[in-house]
């Protein structure tokens, strides 16, 4: 049944993609149709995306299909969102990457051709690195680094990728900014990296180095954020360390600019009452991000200082354009 | 023990009976219509995993993903379009045994060959995890990228007359993949200034053209003669292999299954590049080379013995270290994660009965793919009797839908248009299509590794021969070339000689 109804979703959102832009949907009732979600990337994104879409259907008694348009850093997916009519038909599961995309110079518009609808969760990148190093804090590791004449060797997922610029944030705050070598890796192989001691550190999600953590084969140093995270409660942020960095990704909801005000609070609603619900709460302790709901004004201002914050810290690694 | 019989129980009550059931169904059918794919399949088994129990949501995706590995040499088989890149070797001889009306013997034979190497991993996996996993984290950027030069070198074998059409295709695969963002510095290539251009060309899509379209164009171009009377592909006979058929293979199909596991184990490799391996070694040691690429048997049990022993051994660093192989098992690890089970050397400790509830679910799929298939043969060969150019539009309206719903693009569907007429031109020039699907499953990993080996190393060349496994896979591939080299060489001087006498 279900099944059946995600593919009948599947095969409307094939046949009225192409001529959803000339609709005029704007009827009392909305929802009356499917919504399509678009994802950006794979990995928790995705995740969290398959299931948020699927709580708000059963809010909003139409289906939410989260379609995948990945690629580009996120750049095909707010291409493809914002070139869509602004009826609430056609959502974006955004992140940070609107303004990483933006400053570097990978799309044409800025955050201010979306309507915000809701922020939804948050994930706090950790530093982790081999057990075999002997580091315990930031400061170990930084003492290490400025004694020694060799680069520390980073696993990062991409220049510019979102671990790239933590990392560079933290390493520059510490003092050691021009002595790091970062390596490339494709999606969640870092670990694996570090495991084998081929790099030193690496930063990546927190679920990602649970399980390690727990059976000692590698060293959470810190988190990133001005908190600690859930899943890992007894490693502190760098901030408690003396290192001023604070940096967390956020994920949230948002429609191209125009869209009416009373179907954002539509879709708003059903954000909320998804991130309230239980199952919601039970996939963020399982996945390791944070439930982290705003509404949609709030959440605007969120973006619009992230936006300069990140353009600053994009200028001063030489990677914006 | 308590927990394996604990796993038992939860794996075998009717639900997760029923779950697997219907995942390896999803599996197969997706698998098997060319344009669609079991990664679209898994993608909306995922979403009703949610609302299942652990070990049943499990089992649908196990089951999805298997059935999809399996289902993908239906229409290589039959239609000579494979179903998923895993299945693309299965045409180099599945097909012409089509040809030959043996379509049954050769569909019967790789469902069978499938559940033994898909069980075969299984078993490896359930020996063996710590041991593999701990080799599998040793394969380093530096060593998959011998490795997969390695696999490369098999171009080689699949070039066909001529050497230099075969590397020409290899090449052209090759760059194709360079178009878009590369992974590593995030510049755009080839991209000309599209976004559409920034997400590079989908392998899937160009797999979609490359063997959909050729055999549509085909199709309507028939001589006009047969236009009154519809031909179809070939004649229908349903015959399954014999006990003795298998029995004489069984010492390949285990060799091929261990290449399988093994190539599954390391991330970042695949169905695709492990199929091809296994055909090529196929080749190399059988007691008729002269036969591959004409209807040999050998020919369709190498790659699919491979293909879903990868399975199993994709199922290793997965669950030992939380790392997936491919995007289809990067969709099963989030449906492990929302059911709390976070993969990882924790897990075996934490989750141990839904880790053997894995292990019987794994079985249970394999089953069901027996089952299913051997049945639906019987119904998949009718395709064969309906006229070419009937089929020919039933292919080309799933290969459109297909190649949208992958990244949900039109874009997609006219660059599948665009490389399916150039595959046309190809075929009709005789460069064969296959080292082109070989270069574009190849090429990105290729690059990748060889630029994250080279950022490792600081830019010095030693990381590739200072590791005595890069060192060892890149001496097998010079081999490969050497050995291919001598006999071009003999070729052509018997051929000379030929010449000669009939100067003469």
């Amino acid at each position: 049944m279900n099944i059946s109804r995600k593919f009948c979703g599947l095969l409307t959102a094939a046949v009225t993609a192409s001529t959803l832009v000339f609709s005029s949907a704007e009827s009392a009732e909305f929802p009356d149709k499917p919504i399509e979600m678009t994802v950006l990337f794979g990995g928790t994104a995705n995740t969290i995306a398959q299931l948020l879409s699927e709580l708000m259907s059963a809010e909003l008694g139409q289906p939410v299909v989260p379609v995948a348009r990945k690629g580009g850093g996120g750049a095909v997916g707010y291409s493809y969102v914002v070139g869509t009519a602004p009826n609430g038909y056609n959502i974006v599961w955004n992140s940070n990457s609107i303004s990483t995309s933006r400053r570097t110079g990978r799309i044409p518009f800025d955050y201010t051709a979306f309507t915000p609808i809701a922020r939804v969760s948050t994930e706090i990148p950790a530093l982790a690195v081999n057990p075999s190093t002997g580091w315990e804090s930031l400061s170990d590791l930084q003492a290490a680094v400025k004694a020694s004449d060799r680069k520390l060797k980073v696993g990062i997922s991409g220049k510019g990728s979102f671990t790239h610029l933590t990392s560079a944030a933290l390493f520059d705050a510490m003092g050691i900014g021009d002595k790091i070598n970062f390596i490339s890796y494709g999606d969640g192989k870092a670990p694996v990296e570090l495991l084998a001691g081929r790099i030193d550190a690496a930063i990546q999600w927190p679920g990602q180095f649970v399980s390690y953590s727990q059976a000692g084969d590698l060293t959470v140093l810190a988190v990133t954020a001005d908190t600690r995270a859930e899943i890992l409660p007894e490693v502190p942020t760098a901030m408690e360390q003396g290192v001023d960095v604070n940096i967390s990704m956020w994920r949230g909801l948002a429609a191209p600019a125009g869209t009416p005000p009373e179907i954002v609070a539509a879709l708003q609603d059903a954000a909320r009452r998804a991130v309230e619900s239980d199952q919601f709460t039970e996939a963020a302790g399982n996945i390791g991000f944070a439930k982290a709901y705003l509404g949609a004004e709030e959440f605007g201002n969120v973006i619009a200082s992230d936006d300069v914050f990140y353009g600053a810290l994009l200028s001063k690694l030489g990677l914006a354009k | 023990m308590d927990s394996f019989l604990n796993a038992l129980a939860l794996a075998l009550t009717p639900m997760s009976i029923a779950a697997v059931g219907f995942g390896t169904l999803l599996g197969l059918v997706f698998g098997a219509i060319p344009g669609l794919t079991f990664t679209v399949a898994l993608a909306l088994a995922l979403p009703v995993s949610f609302s299942l129990e652990t070990v049943p949501a499990i089992g649908l995706l196990l089951g999805t993903y298997i059935g999809g590995m399996t289902g993908g040499s239906v229409s290589a088989i039959l239609l000579g379009i494979p179903g998923t890149p895993s299945a693309a070797a299965t045409v180099l001889d599945g097909h012409p045994m089509t040809k030959k009306g043996l379509a049954s013997l050769a569909l019967g034979t790789a469902v069978i060959v499938s559940v033994f190497g898909g069980i075969f991993s299984l078993i490896v996996m359930v020996v063996s995890v710590d041991l593999v996993s701990r080799v599998a984290i040793g394969f380093g950027p530096a060593e998959i990228f011998a490795l997969v030069l390695f696999g490369f070198s098999t171009i080689c074998g699949l070039c066909g007359k001529s050497l230099l059409k075969g590397l020409i295709s290899g090449v052209l695969g090759l760059m194709i993949m360079t178009i878009g963002l590369d992974a590593i510095e995030g510049v755009p290539r080839l991209t000309f200034g599209s976004v559409n251009m920034l997400q590079g060309v989908n392998l899937l899509v160009a797999m979609i053209g490359l063997f959909a379209v050729p055999f549509i164009i085909e199709a309507f171009s028939e001589k006009p003669h047969n236009r009154n009377a519809p031909r179809p592909i070939a004649n229908v006979r349903a015959k399954l292999p014999s006990f003795d058929l298998l029995f004489r293979n069984l010492w390949l199909m285990i060799r091929c299954s261990v290449i399988g596991t093994g190539i599954g184990a390391i991330p970042g490799t695949g169905g695709a590049i492990a199929a091809f391996l296994a055909y090529d070694h196929a080749k190399r040691f059988s007691k008729t080379p002269e036969q591959f690429g004409k209807g040999n048997i050998e020919g369709v049990i190498a790659p699919e013995t491979a293909n879903n022993a990868v399975t199993g051994g994709t199922l290793i660093p997965l669950l030992s270290l939380g790392i997936p192989g491919d995007p289809a098992t990067a969709i099963v690890l989030a449906g492990l994660m929302i059911h709390g089970i976070v993969p990882g050397p924790a897990l075996f400790m934490n989750n141990a009965s839904e880790v053997y509830g894995m292990y019987v679910a794994v079985v249970l799929a394999y089953l069901w793919v027996l089952a299913l298939q051997l049945l639906g043969i019987r119904v998949f060969i009718h395709v064969l009797k309906v006229p070419r150019e009937l089929l020919a539009v039933v292919v080309l309206v799933l290969c459109a839908i297909g190649a949208y719903s992958i990244r949900n693009s039109a874009f997609d569907i006219y660059s599948m248009a665009l490389i399916g007429v150039a595959a046309y031109v190809l075929v009709a020039i005789r460069v064969p299509i296959t080292p082109i699907i070989l270069g574009m499953v190849l090429g990105p990993t290729l690059e990748n590794e060889f630029r994250t080996a080279m950022m490792l190393s600081e830019g010095k060349m030693d990381i590739f021969y200072t590791s005595p496994t890069a060192l060892g896979f890149i001496g097998l591939a010079a081999l490969v070339i050497i050995l291919q080299g001598i006999s071009e060489l003999k070729l052509k001087r018997k051929n000379g000689r030929k010449v000669q006498v009939s100067d003469a």
